[in-house]
């Protein structure tokens, strides 16, 4: 079965990077926006699963979005979880791509551990974003084997 | 220190249907405690059981994880019971992996990190599972005292932040000697799990629990869509109190049969039907029901050899009526018959159903079918889970008659195969006879606790109307118990020969 994102997991994706960037200060302004949203998930994400367990998820994810945006090739997964990229960025190229990732994460672990405590886990990192949606429980769409 | 001075200890719900009573009402509030199994026998879903019946907000839960099951993984299947609230996550369920710390550090780090989340979470339930991780790393890198002082001061660091806490390991009971985790806590829970035949049979121990009496021995329990579920030994009626000793009698819906009894079966009795099949052992139970519902008395029928309405249709034949008493909670039928059933958790079915329409009569037809109901595992302990479950319901006053299938023998007369007539006050024995060419049926009282009875034995038949027994005591026969009587040669009023059946008038 060919591997599909649900549209609206990429539109939420999108509205947490919009967020996270409202919410800059100028002292961040130099960290690159994506590794900053990554990093806020890390953390928590890391405590849950520990640190392997986050970077296997991470590098999942991250294979998962390279069928869809090459470029990310550029983009590696550090020994600790956090990711690191090869070349210089550009703040909306890198939105773009960071919440391509983002939205395999999710899905990601919309599949594992549903949608319900998915949710609330980001709600824990991110209090003000809500996900409007009528997607059903799980990813009928999310198929972990592209 | 008189009783009201003494410290009172918390208990707190474990979230496990019938295992606070088996605890002596609850987990004791901040105890140190193992859970110990092998593998796949429910001791990380005892411990989230738990921490979902009792994390809040304020006192919220930390489990840790350590190297055993992903926590992705754990969740991922955790959420399918029912007992699981996605509302508690994260913020009064917290999970932190330890592995790590454990992969890369030493115990002291461990201990730093559990300490670190402990002070910062503030939790009320701290779960590590596996703790048989963190040992197996100390026993490769401390000695034992080294060991010993980790658990003392884990133990002593969390009792002291108020943490009520579960260490998860799988550990042999032979480990359990000299073992320095076993000798700090305060709590230890086994949970066994056997493959006996075709059944898996689970089973939890007690095997320590300071601070309260709990119930001894081993407790069956099952793991179902809503978690664990434990059946004490004791059935839950071990602090109820007995009721008043009853002079009253029961009619069993046969007068004649309860002038025989000496007046009805005495309230609170455990009457056994014994005799061959076809006898009528539960057309008489039937009778006994019925009589009961137009006393007002519900009953209860735990039956395993037919289903419900096949009873209810066959009671209907005779002229009873099972069926709107069911529509009326004055009779619950309850089909027991899915050949892996513990013992306790048969009985407790029966309690439940008994206790649920204050139930004063229960049939069990029959105690042959009930034994085959159960897991082969759960064979051996039938007759002793029996005479648990019998002493517990005639002690708060409902009547029970069971019925039991005998093979007829033609040179003695044997009460029951099953040796349980110790379970019993009283005795009614039916059987085969062959007297002028023809099969008939003849009924005795063998035993009543309660008092006399008639020694008479007397020829019965199953009419439209049920058990109908037939003129007085049979006379001018000998033997009739063998089966094979021989008619009495003598002259006089006791040669008179057995008159032709015929129905009650």
């Amino acid at each position: 079965m060919p591997y599909l994102l649900d549209p609206e997991l990429r539109d939420f994706a999108e509205r947490l990077f919009a967020d996270e960037a409202l919410a800059l200060t100028a002292s961040e302004a130099n960290v690159p926006l994506a590794f900053r949203v990554f990093e806020d998930l890390r953390r928590p994400l890391t405590t849950l699963a520990g640190t392997a367990g986050f970077r296997s998820l991470l590098l999942r994810a991250l294979t998962l979005a390279k069928r869809d945006e090459p470029s990310l090739d550029a983009w590696k997964v550090t020994s600790d979880g956090s990711l690191e990229s090869a070349g210089p960025g550009q703040h909306h190229y890198d939105v773009d791509r960071g919440a391509l990732l983002l939205a395999h994460i999710i899905g990601l672990l919309f599949t594992f551990i549903g949608e319900t405590l998915t949710l609330r886990l980001i709600h824990d990192v991110w209090p003000d974003t809500s996900f409007s949606t009528s997607t059903a429980e799980g990813t009928g769409n999310h198929e972990s084997r592209g | 220190m008189n009783r009201e001075d003494k410290v009172k200890i918390n208990k707190l719900p474990t979230g496990v249907p019938g295992l606070d009573e088996i605890m002596g009402g609850g987990l004791p509030e901040y105890s140190f405690n193992i859970i110990a199994g092998s593998p796949g026998c429910g001791k990380t879903t005892l411990a989230h059981q738990f921490i979902f019946a009792n994390a809040t907000p304020e006192k919220p839960a930390l489990y840790f994880t350590v190297l055993g099951e992903p926590a992705l993984k754990m969740l991922r299947y955790q959420q399918q019971y029912t007992f699981f609230d996605e509302g508690k996550l994260p913020g009064s369920i917290r999970f932190v992996n330890l592995s790590e710390v454990i992969l890369e550090q030493d115990l002291d780090a461990v201990l730093k990190e559990i300490i670190r989340q402990v002070e910062e979470i503030n939790p009320g339930v701290v779960v590590v599972d596996s703790f048989r991780t963190v040992v197996r790393k100390a026993a490769g890198a401390a000695s034992e005292m080294e060991l010993q002082g980790f658990v003392q001061r884990l133990a002593l660091h969390l009792t002291s932040w108020q943490a009520t806490t579960f260490l998860i390991g799988e550990y042999a009971e032979a480990e359990m000697r000299d073992n320095p985790v076993f000798t700090v806590a305060d709590g230890l829970f086994w949970l066994y799990q056997t493959a006996e035949r075709n059944s898996i049979v689970r089973k939890f121990q007690i095997m320590k629990l300071r601070g309260q009496s709990s119930v001894p021995g081993l407790h069956t329990f099952r793991i179902t869509d809503a978690g664990l579920q434990a059946f004490s030994r004791t059935l839950g009626l071990t602090r109820r109190r007995n009721t008043e000793v009853s002079s009253r009698r029961l009619s069993i819906g046969i007068p004649e049969l309860d002038k025989m009894l000496g007046g009805g079966i005495p309230e609170g009795d455990s009457v056994l039907v014994a005799g061959a099949s076809g006898t009528g052992k539960s057309v008489l139970a039937t009778q006994f029901l019925a009589e009961g519902i137009r006393q007002g008395e519900a009953g209860i029928a735990a039956v395993f050899e037919e289903r419900p309405k096949e009873y209810a249709a066959r009671a209907g034949s005779f002229g009873l009526d099972l069926v709107t008493p069911q529509t009326h909670e004055k009779l619950n039928i309850l089909y027991l018959r899915p050949l892996d059933l513990s013992v306790d958790e048969t009985m407790q079915e029966i309690l439940d159903a008994v206790q649920k329409i204050g139930a004063k009569r229960l049939v069990i037809d029959s105690l042959a079918g009930f034994e085959m109901a159960l897991a082969p595992g759960f064979r051996t302990d039938f007759r002793e889970s029996l005479y648990r479950m019998i002493g517990a319901l005639t002690g708060i006053g409902v009547t029970i008659l069971s019925t039991v299938e005998l093979e007829e023998a033609f040179t003695e007369l044997p009460f029951s195969t099953y040796s349980i007539s110790f379970l019993t006050d009283d005795i009614i024995r039916f059987r085969y006879v062959e007297i002028d060419g023809q099969l008939r049926k003849v009924m005795v009282v063998i035993k009543m606790r309660g008092g006399n009875h008639s020694k008479d034995i007397r020829e019965y038949e199953i009419t439209a109307e049920g058990i109908v027994l037939i003129g007085p005591r049979v006379r001018g026969y000998q033997g009739l118990i063998t089966g094979i009587p021989t008619q009495i040669a003598s002259s006089g009023s006791n040669k008179r020969p057995l008159r032709k059946p015929k129905a009650r008038e």
